[in-house]
């Protein structure tokens, strides 16, 4: 629907007016004014939101999130979407608590889980490139048989306990410091380098910007959009497994509405689903504004219904901001 | 389904959607023979006549779904559309039966009205679909859960002879949505806006061109998917009797299937309502024999998902869209 826009970053000096430049800008940077102003507007109406302990809290929500946006980002990126990543947590999830529970299982867990995501991932490329399947059915429907899958191993309801291993990952803090931002940030950073400062990431923006073009320029379109949908599905297991690890329950509803969430988080940080668009720290900052909202609905006292309602704005809003011409 | 197939072209070639069409009957049929030859209880006249009623529900909401996803968009607030419009529609009416007609009425007025916003909303702010229908959906979402948190009113006696009478064994709900399908088929086929919804989503910027009201009729499939979600709602209700603030969310994403399984390209353009039909069928036909079959839900879930990717890579897209 929405027409291309350069990749941001890209010089276009002196062949915008004004007020585009204006506009570029504020796509630019609006998202990381618009957090800034939420936590310090956040801070004064409820001054309880900047105590450590609550701000800790909100690191721990956003680990997931943020981890499973940083995939969906990269799909998008390609002019695809990626709806089985809230199906990949669960598994991944479920896979957590179906070895011994102990601190032995943890690297089996860890491959297991990921090796899913990874096959979830590839299925989806692979529909997606070589199939032409629409990501969106694609990815809708690997997310329905790997839930089935998922219920059938399970019998509907999982039992067992995830490792202390995952646990601690989850919940605790090294100095008021989740520990679960020691796997976010590296994962963020190497995400961020590749997308912004090599070849590569240069080159997923353009197959999503212009697939055509990608094709004709000799770039290995196939190849960069499935390892995208790799890449997504692999962080989506990494993200299941935290968030089981701080759910301490796991049922087959871990991770339900991620998918949503991470693309919301997505677009609020710049990417259209045109592909094309977007920075990682846009993306960041898109999961952050989200888990926010979520929380100071609760801190001033609005109904909980209103997290889904503001929601369902901030996304709107965010999108509309974002329009180019 | 193009509109320029040659009239006399030398050796007949049925356009790709009749053969799609073709498939999917073909289908049925298979499904009908292995259920036949797994149990004799299931070709029974008793039990397609259940099929036929089962499948309402889904053929109504995928009625409106095709035709969003014909002009290229897609509407991800049907299911919070339906469980705002359905608790609604319960929690008014409240047992008395003088509101049971200014209620269904205001119902559906709701859901057009939800629809026009959705479709203003694609054309003005133009962002994607998903997006729009997504931020719309979440907000509907919230608003039925401040309305109600659970099943919310009831409904008068004779309610429910909505979702459950029958004519000669007919049931009379399907009927009707059989009924609407062919009348939306032949107004897709033989107006100039069942064209131009065609046009829209096969090639905006030419429809745009041609002078075709693009607008318009992106508004109008938007209204006319949030009046058959206002009707799938008033159904639900009379068949469980109540309505509840999740009643529609399974609908969302289920609703798209019978669309995509009976032939029309998510990237717009390209398929007909008459194979969301045969889609609906064919998916109401899967359960059935899969519950014959003693089949367990999670079975069920893999066996859909399959069919899903079955459909849409046979069916191989020239477009792609997000």
């Amino acid at each position: 629907m929405s027409e291309q826009a350069l990749p941001a970053g890209v010089k276009t000096a002196g062949i915008r007016r004004h007020s585009g430049e204006l506009r570029a800008l504020a796509a630019r940077w609006g998202i990381y004014v618009f957090l800034v102003l939420f936590i310090v507007v956040s801070g004064i109406v409820a001054p309880s939101f900047l105590h450590a302990r609550n701000l800790s809290n909100l690191v721990i929500q956003l680990v997931p999130l943020a981890l499973v946006a940083l995939g969906q980002c990269l799909v998008i990126m390609a002019r695809g979407l990626d709806l089985s990543v809230a199906s990949v947590m669960a598994t991944a999830a479920v896979v957590g608590t179906s070895f011994s529970g102990d601190n032995h299982a943890v690297l089996p867990i860890i491959v297991v889980a990921v090796l899913i995501g990874a096959a979830t991932g590839l299925v989806n490329g692979l529909l997606v490139t070589k199939r032409q399947v629409s990501p969106f059915l694609a990815t809708l429907a690997s997310m329905i048989v790997l839930q089935g899958l998922r219920f059938a191993w399970t019998h509907g309801a999982p039992t067992g306990a995830m490792p202390p291993f995952f646990r601690a990952l989850g919940t605790q803090s090294w100095h008021q410091v989740p520990l679960s931002l020691f796997v976010l940030v590296p994962i963020a950073a190497v995400v961020g380098i590749v997308v912004h400062r090599t070849i590569l990431g240069r080159k997923i923006y353009i197959i999503g910007g212009n697939p055509v073009a990608a094709g004709l320029l000799g770039y290995p379109v196939a190849v960069i959009t499935i390892g995208a949908y790799v890449a997504s599905g692999c962080l989506a297991a990494i993200a299941g497994l935290i968030l089981g690890g701080y759910a301490e329950i796991v049922d087959n509803s871990v991770g339900s509405g991620f998918e949503l969430d991470s693309i919301v988080a997505a677009v609020i940080g710049g990417f259209a689903l045109s592909g094309g668009r977007g920075t990682i720290p846009g993306a960041l900052a898109g999961a952050a504004v989200l888990v926010l909202v979520s929380n100071i609905v609760l801190l001033v006292g609005l109904p909980v219904q209103f997290q889904i309602i503001l929601k369902g704005l901030v996304i709107v809003l965010a999108a509309a901001c974002y329009r180019t011409r | 389904m193009s509109i320029s197939s040659p009239a006399k072209s030398p050796t007949f070639r049925p356009s790709p959607h009749v053969i799609r069409l073709g498939l999917v009957v073909l289908f049925i049929a298979v499904l009908i023979v292995i259920g036949s030859v797994l149990t004799d209880r299931f070709a029974r006249s008793t039990n397609f006549l259940n099929i036929y009623e089962q499948s309402t529900d889904l053929a109504l909401v995928s009625l409106g779904q095709t035709l969003t996803i014909l002009t290229g968009g897609i509407d991800l607030s049907v299911g919070s559309q339906i469980s705002l419009l359905s608790v609604l529609t319960s929690g008014l009416i409240n047992g008395d039966g003088s509101l049971v007609l200014p209620v269904c009425a205001g119902v559906i007025a709701l859901g057009v009205l939800i629809g026009v916003v959705n479709g203003l909303g694609v054309v003005f702010l133009r962002i994607h679909p998903l997006i729009v229908t997504l931020g719309m959906g979440a907000v509907l979402q919230g608003v039925a859960l401040l309305y109600a948190l659970g099943p919310a009113g009831s409904t008068p006696d004779g309610f429910d002879a909505l979702a459950y009478s029958r004519v000669g064994g007919l049931s009379v709900s399907a009927t009707i949505t059989v009924l609407l399908y062919l009348l939306v088929a032949f107004l897709m086929r033989r107006t100039a806006t069942g064209r131009a919804i065609y046009a829209t989503g096969d090639e905006p910027a030419a429809a745009v061109l041609l002078g075709l009201p693009v607008r318009r009729v992106t508004v109008l499939v938007y209204a006319l998917c949030g009046f058959f979600c206002a009707l799938t709602a008033i159904y639900l209700v009379s068949r469980f009797g109540t309505g509840q603030p999740y009643a529609g969310t399974y609908y969302t994403l289920e609703s798209v299937t019978p669309v995509v399984v009976g032939g029309t390209m998510l990237s717009g353009g390209r398929g007909g309502v008459i194979g969301t039909l045969l889609g609906a069928y064919l998916l109401s036909v899967l359960n059935n024999l899969l519950n014959f079959m003693h089949v367990s839900t999670q079975i069920q879930l893999i066996a859909q998902g399959l069919i899903i990717m079955v459909a849409v890579s046979a069916y191989v897209e020239r477009k792609k869209v997000a």
